[in-house]
This record gives structure tokens, C-alpha cells and sequence, in this order.
């Protein structure tokens, strides 16, 4: 168990998250929408998140086969850095639950937590090094202005010897998460221990 | 728009390059390409029930607030095709809502600001006018995801673009 870190409304902690409409039953749902809860996550099936997508099936089995293939798939670049581009935007659109999820997978791979904290506190002077602060400075420019979005962002981890794979993977992270946020956000609520 | 599969939206609208690093690295991610361009596909798919027509205008609206002009200028085509009144599209355009006269719209176009442009403000309230005026919750679920994937594309168009420019200057 790592340590608890709570600032600025955020936390590290487990939170669960409930529905603020009807969700789809376990009981009556289609063998499309359990075959499709199951292939989402492990524990979709009692996942008020995922039983409320599960009433547009087909949307949510794209969703997720998008969102697995960015934060999962092997190869590219580590899957901690993925973890602090969605820790990043998470803590700048104000999702609290995404935050506290990729709080804690960025612990479990990178095996450290001040970032968690900094990143909490603000992520503008947040990373324990370059790269990280680099990461971090992507992600933000992503998420806050899009529009702006320039050659000089790619550049600045170029110069840190990332690769152009390594660096689409940060910015798939970066932008799933512009999705993932706005889904926890708006239909439904975190629920504290 | 074809839905066949080798058509990918993202790589046509912005012209990569299939010799180049950017179209390479996308390209490596197979199963991200083709989930985003299923996504899309199943997001403006005929089997939803939230009309076709509002998800044109709430894809032009989000790109429009996101100054996202390459998806934008797809999304008023695509409005344009599915016969969207010329009145909505320039509602849309303009960003004068009270000139959409459909109060069902007018309460979608409203949930799509805020969800674009100030995330953490969407609470149960916003959500619960979609259902007082008669939004179900599958339609309502089909328009969340539909907006959250906006925020994302243009997003990767984003970072894409960047990724072009960036390439074209090597």
C-alpha cells in the first residue's frame, strides 16, 4: 500500500464512482452487451461506469478497444510515462477519480510517488527530471490549447532522444484522456472512502 | 464517407504522407488507428437514436470551439450533406444559440459547450436537462461519448499536425 497523498481535492486513495442515470442490468443485458462489458475491463460487469456506456454497445467496444490499445499495448514508449500524461490531464480538466486511478498505476510502474504529489500541487513546475517535465509540458499544451499545438511541443522531447513512436504514444495518452475525463465528468459522480 | 476499411478520416483529412515518419508512427499502432476510425464510424452510425442531424452540428460546434479547422470544415461538409438547415449551420457557426429554434438542440448544443470547453463544470443538472426535455439515457450515453470523442480527435489532430509540420522541416 503506498502512501496517501491528498492536495488540492485530489488523492491517491481508491474512490469508487457512481452513475447520476439508469444503468444496464447484468440481468437483462444482451449476450452483445456482457460480451462486450467483458473484453472493457475485468470488473466491468459491476462498474456503474461501464454498465451505463453498455447501453450504446457498439460505441463503448470501440472506446475501449482504443483506450486498451494506448495504455496497454507493448512496444513504444514505457507505460509510466502513459500513466503521467493521463495523471496530468486528469488533474488539469479537475477529473478527481481519473486522478486517483493513474495516481496509482504510475506508482505501480514507476515504483515513486513525489511526482504524484507535485503533479497534484501543480503540474507547471511538477517531474523528477527532463523527461518527465517534458511529458507533463506536452500533456498540459494538449489539453489546455489545442489550437496552439505546435511543432515546438514535439521538438522539446525530440531533443530528449524520444522517438517519433515514443512520442505518438504520449500524445494518444495525452488525448484519450481528453475522452476518458469527460465521461467520469459528466454522468456521474466519485464516491469517497 | 466510406466506411470501408481502407479509409482512415485522420490520415485523409490531413494529407500524410505514407512515406513519411508521422504516417509511419501512427501506422505502428494499428489497433489505435482503426479503433479511432471505429469509433467514429459507430458514433455517427444510423443504429443510434440520437438524430443524425444533431450529431453533425454538435461535431462542427465542439471543432468550431476548439478551433480544430481541418475537422471542422469535414463536419460542416458532413452537415451540409445530411441536409442540416443552412439556419442551424450558421446558429452553429456563429455561436448564437438562441438562434436555434428546437429546444431539444438548443439543450444538446449547451451540454457540448460546456463539456468542451469547461469539463469539471458538467454536474447532474446539466445532465438531468437533457432528460427533461425527453433526451433518453442511451441517446444521452451516445451524445456524452459523442462529445468526449470529439475532445480526443482533435486532439490527435493536434498533436498530429505538429508531428507533419515538424517532419516536413527535417
Amino acid at each position: 500500500m503506498s502512501d496517501v497523498i491528498k492536495i488540492n481535492g485530489f488523492t491517491n486513495e481508491t474512490l469508487g464512482w457512481k452513475a447520476w442515470l439508469d444503468v444496464v442490468s447484468v440481468e437483462t443485458a444482451t449476450p452483445e452487451q456482457i460480451r462486450i462489458l467483458e473484453a472493457s475491463h475485468p470488473q466491468a460487469k459491476t462498474s456503474d461506469y461501464y454498465l451505463l456506456l453498455a447501453h450504446e454497445p457498439e460505441i463503448l467496444d470501440h472506446r475501449s478497444e482504443t483506450y486498451n490499445a494506448i495504455m496497454y499495448a507493448p512496444g513504444g514508449v514505457h507505460r509510466a510515462d502513459r500513466e503521467l500524461a493521463a495523471l496530468t490531464v486528469s488533474r488539469i480538466n479537475g477529473c478527481v477519480y481519473c486522478a486517483s486511478v493513474h495516481a496509482q498505476r504510475f506508482e505501480q510502474l514507476a515504483k515513486r510517488n513525489q511526482i504524484v504529489a507535485d503533479v497534484f500541487t501543480d503540474p507547471a513546475t511538477a517531474g523528477d527530471n527532463e523527461r518527465d517535465k517534458a511529458i507533463i509540458k506536452l500533456a498540459t499544451a494538449l489539453t489546455e490549447s489545442p489550437e496552439d499545438f505546435d511543432a515546438s511541443h514535439i521538438q522539446a522531447l525530440k531533443d530528449l532522444d524520444m522517438t517519433e513512436k515514443e512520442i505518438l504514444d504520449i500524445i494518444h495518452a495525452a488525448s484519450i484522456f481528453g475522452w476518458a475525463n469527460r465521461l467520469m465528468l459528466n454522468l456521474g459522480e466519485p464516491v469517497f472512502p | 464517407m466510406s466506411n470501408s476499411d481502407s479509409t482512415d478520416l485522420i490520415d485523409d483529412l490531413l494529407g500524410l504522407d505514407p512515406q513519411g515518419s508521422t504516417h509511419a508512427a501512427r501506422h505502428f499502432r494499428t489497433k489505435v488507428l482503426k479503433g479511432t476510425q471505429a469509433s467514429y464510424d459507430a458514433l455517427f452510425s444510423p443504429a443510434v437514436g440520437l438524430s443524425l442531424s444533431y450529431r453533425w452540428l454538435v461535431a462542427l460546434y465542439a471543432s468550431r470551439l476548439s478551433g480544430a479547422n481541418e475537422l471542422a470544415e469535414h463536419y460542416l461538409e458532413q452537415a451540409r450533406e445530411h441536409d442540416v438547415t443552412e439556419a442551424l449551420i450558421e446558429a452553429v457557426e456563429s455561436g448564437q444559440l438562441d438562434g436555434v429554434d428546437d429546444t431539444v438542440l438548443e439543450a444538446i448544443l449547451i451540454f457540448t459547450r460546456k463539456l468542451i470547453q469547461k469539463p469539471v463544470e458538467g454536474d447532474k443538472a446539466a445532465l438531468l436537462a437533457l432528460k427533461q426535455v425527453g433526451v433518453s439515457t442511451p441517446d444521452i450515453v451516445a451524445l456524452a461519448q459523442l462529445i468526449a470523442f470529439l475532445s480526443y480527435q482533435i486532439r490527435l489532430v493536434a498533436g498530429l499536425k505538429a508531428m507533419q509540420a515538424l517532419e516536413k522541416t527535417a
